[in-house]
C-alpha cells in the first residue's frame, strides 16, 4: 500500500512554499489599501463599475501627487482583488489582505451579502474599513471599524413614498392608493419592502398594500408573477430587483399591456442599459437612487465633464459611490496625518467632505458608520429623456402623473 | 364571474404552452447527451450563454435578427459541440452504463472557460438585444402574449419536430436512438459509437445554442448567465424520462403548468416557485424513475394485459 | 515501511496542533481554511468514494450545521455545544432524504441530490425564522480565533482517521462491495440500502459539525454562502481531483483546490483569467489522468521502478 515517499514530503515543501507567496514586505513609503469586489458571478456587472471607479479614483490622487501625510507625499497602492461573489471567499480574502499584504484601510465591496460577511473582518484586526456598496442597515452599528457610504436601503423606499405622498398632496395622483408591491428575494429587497410597509403603516389613509411578493434572482419566465400582480389590481407598481430582472420584467410587464398610475423598480430605471434593452418602456419610469449626474452642483458637472473624457460614458451612480469613497478615506487619511489605523479610524468618524459629489454636498458618517445623505428621484421621460425631480429644490424638471395611459 | 374564471383558465393554458417550447429545448440538449453518452453535461449553462452572446454579436455587427440568426447559430453550435467531443471525447464516453464522474467535472471545466472568455470578450456588464417587436405583444384567444414568447414557441417546435423527423426517418437517428435505447445491444449490431457520440454532443451542444439564442430575445444576460436554466433543465429530462423527443417535451409541459398554475390558483408565495420545482423532481424521481414514459409504459403494460 | 507513513502522520499532526505558537496569523487562516476543505472532502468521500454514490447535495448538510449553531448562539446556547445538536439533524436530514434517493442509481441519483439541494437553498432564503435571504450574524464576542483553529484541526484529524477506519472496516468492505457491483452485493446478502444510508449519515454529521465551525468562524452565514450549488461542486471536486476512494486523495485534492484557489484569487495579475486557469486545470486532469492526483503519483512510481529494475519490465505497474 501507499508508504511516505519522496513525492509525499516535496508535495509538501512546495505547498509550505506555496503558502508564503503573497506575504509582500511591508514599507511604509505607500499607503496600502486592499479592496475586494465580485468581478465575476452574479454581482460581476456592478462590482466591475465599483472596479473601474476605484482604480480612477486612486489613479487620480496618485497622479496628483498622492496623499499629503504630515507633510509627506505617499501614494496609494492598491490591490483590488475578485471574491467571485461567493461571501466566503470576501471574507477569506479580505483577512488574507489585512494579515498578508499588512494594508492601512480596507475598501469593501458590493452587495449586501458580501460586505457583511467581510465586514466581521476588520474588527478582529483594528483596520479601519470603508464600503461604498451596501446600504443593509444590519451591517452597521456593530463595530466601530465599519463604515458605509451607501444610505440605507430602507431610505430609499422611504424617499420613493415622500415623493408619492408629495404627488398626492400636489393633487396630482388620488389617495387612498393600493400598492402592488414586488421585490427581489435578497436583503436588498426585504430592506426596500420593509421601508415601503413602514411608510404605509404610518399612513393608512392614503396607501395599503394589495399584494406582497418576492421572487428568486434571475428567474426565467415573469409571467405567473405578473399575473398575480395584475390580478391584485393596485394603483402604484412598486418593485425592488436588479438590472437582469428589471429588464426582463419590465419587458413582459409591457407586453401584458399593464398599468398603474405609477411605476418604479426601485434603483433601477436611470440605467442606460436599460434604457438600451428596454427603449420606450422605460418611459415614466421613476427610480431612486443615491446619486444622478443630473445634481446641479459645480463638483458634479466637474466630475461628470472628467469621467466622460476618461472613459468615454457618463457615470453612474455606482460610479459616484465608488469614487466618493476612495475620496473620503483619502481625506480622512490626510487629516489623521498618520498611517495608524486608529487615527485613521477617527479620522473616518469625524470627516466631513463639503465638495462631495453626492446629493447634499456633503458627506459624513453617523454613529453606526453609515452615510445617511438625501436620496434623489429620477424619472424617465419620452425619448431617452431623464429629469431629476426631487429632491425638489434641485429638479431639472416636473414629475409627469399619473403615467399618459 | 365564470367567464373571468375560464379567461384565468385559458391565460394560465396559453403561458404554460408558451413556456414549456423554451423549456423543452433547453432541457433536450441536455438529454440527447445523456442519452447516447450517458454524461451531465455541466457545460450546458455555459453553451446556452454563449449561445445569446453570439446572437447578441451577430445583432449588434451585422444587424441579424435574433431569430433568423438561429440559421447561423444552430450549426456554428453543432460544429462547436463536435470539436468539443473530439477534444475531450474520449474521456467523455462512459464504459458500460455507469455514468462517468470525470466527464462531469471535465465539462464544469469547460463551463468556467467559456464564462472566462465571455467575461473577456463581453465583460460583465449587461448585454440585451431590443428588436422592433421586444415589446410588442399580440391576442391569442383574449389574453395577451409577447410576440417574442410566441417566436420563441415557434422556434422551439420547429427545431423540436426537425430533430423528431430526423431521429425517426435517418440511418442516423435511428443510430441515436437504438443506442438511447439499449447501448450494448446497438454497439454489438455494429453502430459506430464514436461517430454517433459525436453527433449526439454536437445536437445537444446546438439545442443548448438555440435555447441560449432565443433566451437572449426574451431576457437581458451576464457570462455567469445559464445556472438557474441549467437546474429547470435537470428537473425536466427527469421528469420526462431522458429518452425522448416527446418525453422531454412532456415534462417541460408539466413544469410551465405546476408554475403557472401555482401562482394563478393558490397564494404559495412566488419566491418558493424553485423550491416546489425541485421538490417535484425529487418526488418524480422517487416515484417514477423512470420519468413519466415509464408510468405511460406501466399503463400500457396493463392494458395489453387485460 | 508501515512505520514510516505512521511517523509521517504523527508529525503532521504535531505539526498543525503546534502551528499557532511559531506560525502568523496568515498562514494559520490558511490552515483553518485547507483544514475546513480537507474535512469536507473526506467525508464526502465516505459515501461518494467509498460506496461510489455521487451527491451534488452536500452544501444541505454543511447550512443545516451552520444554521442549527448560527440560531441556537443566537438563542444565548454556547457555540460549541451546538455542534453534536447539528450533527444529529444533518444525519437525519441525510436518512429522510436518502430513504427515497438511494433507491434511485447512477446520474438519477445524483440529479436528485442536486434537486434536494437547491429545494433546501431555497426555502431557507424564503422562510423567515432562519433570517431569509439576509442570513444571520453570529452574537457579537463569541469569536476566539485559537479555539476555532484548534476545533477545526481535531476535526479534520478524526474524519482522516475515521475514514481510515471505515475503509478497513466490515462496514467499508460492504461500500466497496456496493460500489463495484451492487447487484452482486445483494445478491451475497448484503442489504445495499441500510449501508449506503449509514455511510451517508456519518458523512453528513461530519459536513454539518463543520458547518457549525464555518458559522462559528465566519460569524456570518447566508443561504448564497453555505446552502450554494458551488460549495456542493468543490467539495465533490477536491476528492476527484485528489484521487476518489482513497484515503490520501481526498486530503491532496483539498490541499490543491483551496490553496490554489485562494492564491489565485489574492494574485491581482491573475484574477482576470482565474476562470481559465482553474476550469483549464480541471479539463486538464481529467482528460489525461481521471483518476486524480493519487493517479500520477502512481504513473510516477511505476515509471521510476521501471527505471531501477529494468528488467521486471511492466509486472509492476502500481
Amino acid at each position: 500500500m501507499h508508504r511516505a515517499r519522496p513525492w509525499q514530503v516535496i508535495l509538501l515543501a512546495g505547498f509550505a512554499i506555496a503558502m508564503t507567496v503573497g506575504s509582500a514586505l511591508a514599507a511604509d513609503d505607500e499607503i496600502r489599501v486592499g479592496a475586494v469586489l465580485p468581478l465575476t458571478g452574479k454581482e460581476s456587472k456592478i462590482g466591475g463599475a465599483y472596479k473601474l471607479a476605484t482604480e480612477y479614483a486612486v489613479k487620480e490622487i496618485n497622479d496628483a501627487g498622492g496623499i499629503d501625510v504630515h507633510g509627506k507625499k505617499l501614494k496609494i497602492n492598491l490591490t483590488l482583488l475578485d471574491d467571485t461573489s461567493d461571501a466566503a471567499k470576501s471574507a477569506q480574502l479580505t483577512e488574507q489582505l489585512i494579515v498578508q499584504q499588512k494594508v492601512h484601510a480596507v475598501i469593501g465591496g458590493y452587495g449586501s451579502q458580501l460586505v457583511q460577511a467581510e465586514s466581521v473582518v476588520p474588527e478582529r484586526y483594528g483596520v479601519p474599513y470603508i464600503s461604498g456598496g451596501a446600504g443593509a442597515s444590519a451591517i452597521y452599528g456593530r463595530s466601530k471599524w465599519v463604515f458605509g457610504t451607501l444610505s440605507p436601503v430602507e431610505n430609499l423606499a422611504q424617499t420613493q413614498m415622500d415623493f408619492l405622498t408629495d404627488l398626492v398632496n400636489a393633487g396630482k395622483l388620488k389617495a387612498p392608493l393600493k400598492i402592488s408591491l414586488v421585490r427581489e428575494n435578497t436583503e436588498h429587497g426585504r430592506d426596500f419592502a420593509k421601508g415601503v410597509e413602514e411608510f404605509v403603516k404610518t399612513h393608512p389613509k392614503m396607501y395599503s398594500i394589495v399584494l406582497n411578493e418576492s421572487f428568486e434572482l434571475y428567474a426565467p419566465d415573469f409571467k405567473p408573477l405578473l399575473g398575480r400582480v395584475q390580478q391584485a389590481k393596485g394603483d402604484i407598481f412598486m418593485c425592488d430587483a436588479h438590472l437582469e430582472d428589471y429588464i426582463a420584467m419590465q419587458r413582459t410587464y409591457t407586453q401584458m399591456g399593464l398599468y398603474h398610475q405609477m411605476v418604479t423598480y426601485g434603483a433601477r430605471g436611470a440605467d442606460e442599459a436599460g434604457r438600451k434593452a428596454l427603449g420606450a418602456a422605460t418611459d415614466y419610469i421613476f427610480a431612486s437612487g443615491w446619486w444622478s449626474d443630473l445634481l446641479p452642483y459645480p463638483q458634479v458637472k466637474a466630475f461628470n465633464t472628467k469621467w466622460k473624457a476618461a472613459n468615454g460614458t457618463m457615470p453612474q451612480w455606482y460610479h459616484a459611490c465608488a469614487y466618493e469613497t476612495v475620496r473620503a478615506l483619502a481625506a480622512a487619511i490626510h487629516k489623521a496625518g498618520s498611517l495608524n489605523p486608529e487615527a485613521i479610524r477617527s479620522a473616518i468618524a469625524t470627516i466631513e467632505l463639503k465638495d462631495s459629489i453626492l446629493p447634499g454636498g456633503v458627506l459624513k458618517f453617523s454613529k453606526t458608520g453609515e452615510a445617511v445623505l438625501p436620496f434623489v428621484v429620477t424619472q424617465n421621460k419620452p425619448d431617452g429623456k431623464l429629469d431629476l425631480v426631487w429632491p425638489k429644490a434641485d429638479k431639472t424638471g416636473p414629475p409627469v402623473a399619473p403615467i399618459p395611459h | 364571474m365564470r367567464s373571468t374564471l375560464m379567461q384565468q383558465f385559458v391565460s394560465v393554458a396559453l403561458n404554460s404552452l408558451l413556456a414549456a417550447g423554451l423549456y423543452a429545448t433547453m432541457a433536450y440538449g441536455l438529454a440527447v447527451i445523456y442519452g447516447v453518452m450517458r454524461i451531465i453535461n455541466l457545460a450546458h449553462a455555459g453553451v446556452m450563454m454563449l449561445g445569446a452572446y453570439v446572437t447578441y454579436a451577430l445583432f449588434t455587427r451585422f444587424a441579424i435578427d435574433p431569430f433568423l440568426g438561429l440559421v447561423i447559430v444552430a450549426p456554428l453550435f453543432f460544429l462547436f459541440g463536435v470539436l468539443l467531443y473530439k477534444l475531450f471525447g474520449r474521456r467523455m464516453a462512459a464504459p458500460g452504463n455507469a455514468p462517468s464522474i470525470e466527464s462531469l467535472l471535465l465539462l464544469f471545466g469547460v463551463w468556467l472557460v467559456l464564462q472566462n472568455t465571455a467575461y473577456v470578450i463581453w465583460t460583465g456588464d449587461t448585454q440585451s438585444i431590443l428588436t422592433s417587436y421586444t415589446l410588442k405583444s399580440m391576442e391569442i384567444a383574449g389574453v395577451r402574449v409577447g410576440l417574442p414568447s410566441v417566436f420563441v414557441f415557434l422556434a422551439s417546435v420547429a427545431s423540436l419536430v426537425f430533430l423528431n423527423v430526423l431521429l425517426k426517418r435517418t440511418y442516423l437517428g435511428k443510430a441515436i436512438r437504438a443506442v438511447t435505447q439499449n447501448r450494448d445491444a446497438a454497439l454489438l449490431s455494429g453502430v459506430n459509437a464514436d461517430r454517433i457520440s459525436a453527433i449526439a454532443f454536437g445536437i445537444g451542444t446546438a439545442f443548448a445554442g438555440i435555447a441560449g439564442a432565443m433566451l437572449s430575445s426574451l431576457m437581458a444576460f451576464t457570462p455567469d448567465f445559464g445556472r438557474s436554466f441549467l437546474l429547470k433543465s435537470f428537473c425536466i429530462i427527469v421528469l420526462g424520462g431522458m429518452e425522448s423527443v416527446t418525453g422531454v417535451a412532456a415534462g417541460a409541459l408539466v413544469l410551465a403548468i405546476l408554475e403557472n398554475g401555482l401562482a394563478a390558483y393558490t397564494s404559495v408565495p412566488t419566491s418558493l416557485q424553485d423550491a416546489v420545482s425541485f421538490a417535484l423532481l425529487f418526488v418524480a424521481l422517487v416515484v417514477l424513475p423512470r420519468g413519466l414514459p415509464g408510468l405511460l409504459a406501466v399503463f400500457e403494460r396493463r392494458r395489453a394485459a387485460q | 515501511m508501515k512505520f514510516v507513513r505512521y511517523a509521517f502522520c504523527l508529525a503532521s499532526a504535531l505539526f498543525v496542533l503546534s502551528a499557532p505558537f511559531f506560525l502568523e496569523r496568515g498562514t494559520l487562516n490558511d490552515l483553518w481554511n485547507l483544514a475546513l476543505a480537507v474535512t469536507l472532502a473526506s467525508a464526502w468521500n465516505i459515501l461518494g468514494g467509498f460506496a461510489g454514490q455521487v451527491s451534488l447535495g452536500y452544501s444541505a448538510f454543511l447550512g443545516i450545521g451552520a444554521y442549527t449553531t448560527a440560531l441556537l448562539s443566537l438563542r444565548g446556547v454556547d457555540p460549541f455545544l451546538t455542534l453534536p445538536l447539528a450533527a444529529v439533524l444533518a444525519a437525519l436530514f441525510s436518512v429522510a432524504i436518502g430513504l427515497p434517493a438511494f433507491r434511485l442509481r447512477g446520474p438519477y441519483f445524483t440529479i436528485a441530490t442536486i434537486g434536494v439541494g437547491e429545494a433546501v437553498r431555497v426555502c431557507a432564503a424564503s422562510v423567515s425564522f432562519t433570517g431569509g435571504s439576509s442570513g444571520l450574524r453570529m452574537p457579537a464576542g463569541s469569536f476566539d480565533f485559537n479555539h476555532n483553529y484548534f476545533s477545526m484541526m481535531i476535526l479534520a484529524i478524526l474524519t482522516i482517521a475515521l475514514a481510515a477506519y471505515v475503509k478497513k472496516s466490515a462496514f467499508g468492505r460492504a461500500l466497496a462491495a456496493i460500489r463495484q457491483d451492487i447487484d452482486a452485493a445483494e445478491a451475497l446478502g448484503i442489504n445495499s440500502t441500510r449501508f449506503k444510508l449509514a455511510a451517508h449519515a456519518l458523512s453528513a454529521a461530519v459536513v454539518a459539525v463543520a458547518g457549525s465551525l464555518y458559522a462559528i468562524n465566519f460569524q456570518y452565514i447566508a443561504p448564497g454562502s453555505v446552502f450554494d450549488f458551488q460549495l456542493s461542486l468543490n467539495i465533490v471536486l477536491m476528492p476527484i481531483i485528489g484521487g476518489v476512494g482513497t484515503l490520501v486523495g481526498p486530503v491532496l485534492g483539498a490541499l490543491i483546490v483551496s490553496t490554489l484557489q485562494i492564491k489565485l484569487l489574492s494574485m491581482p495579475m491573475l484574477r482576470d483569467s482565474f476562470l481559465f486557469i482553474y476550469g483549464g486545470l480541471l479539463i486538464f486532469l481529467m482528460l489525461f489522468e481521471p483518476k486524480g492526483v493519487m493517479g500520477i503519483r502512481d504513473r510516477v512510481i511505476a515509471f521510476f521502478r521501471r527505471i531501477a529494475r529494468p528488467r521486471t519490465g511492466s509486472a509492476d505497474a502500481a
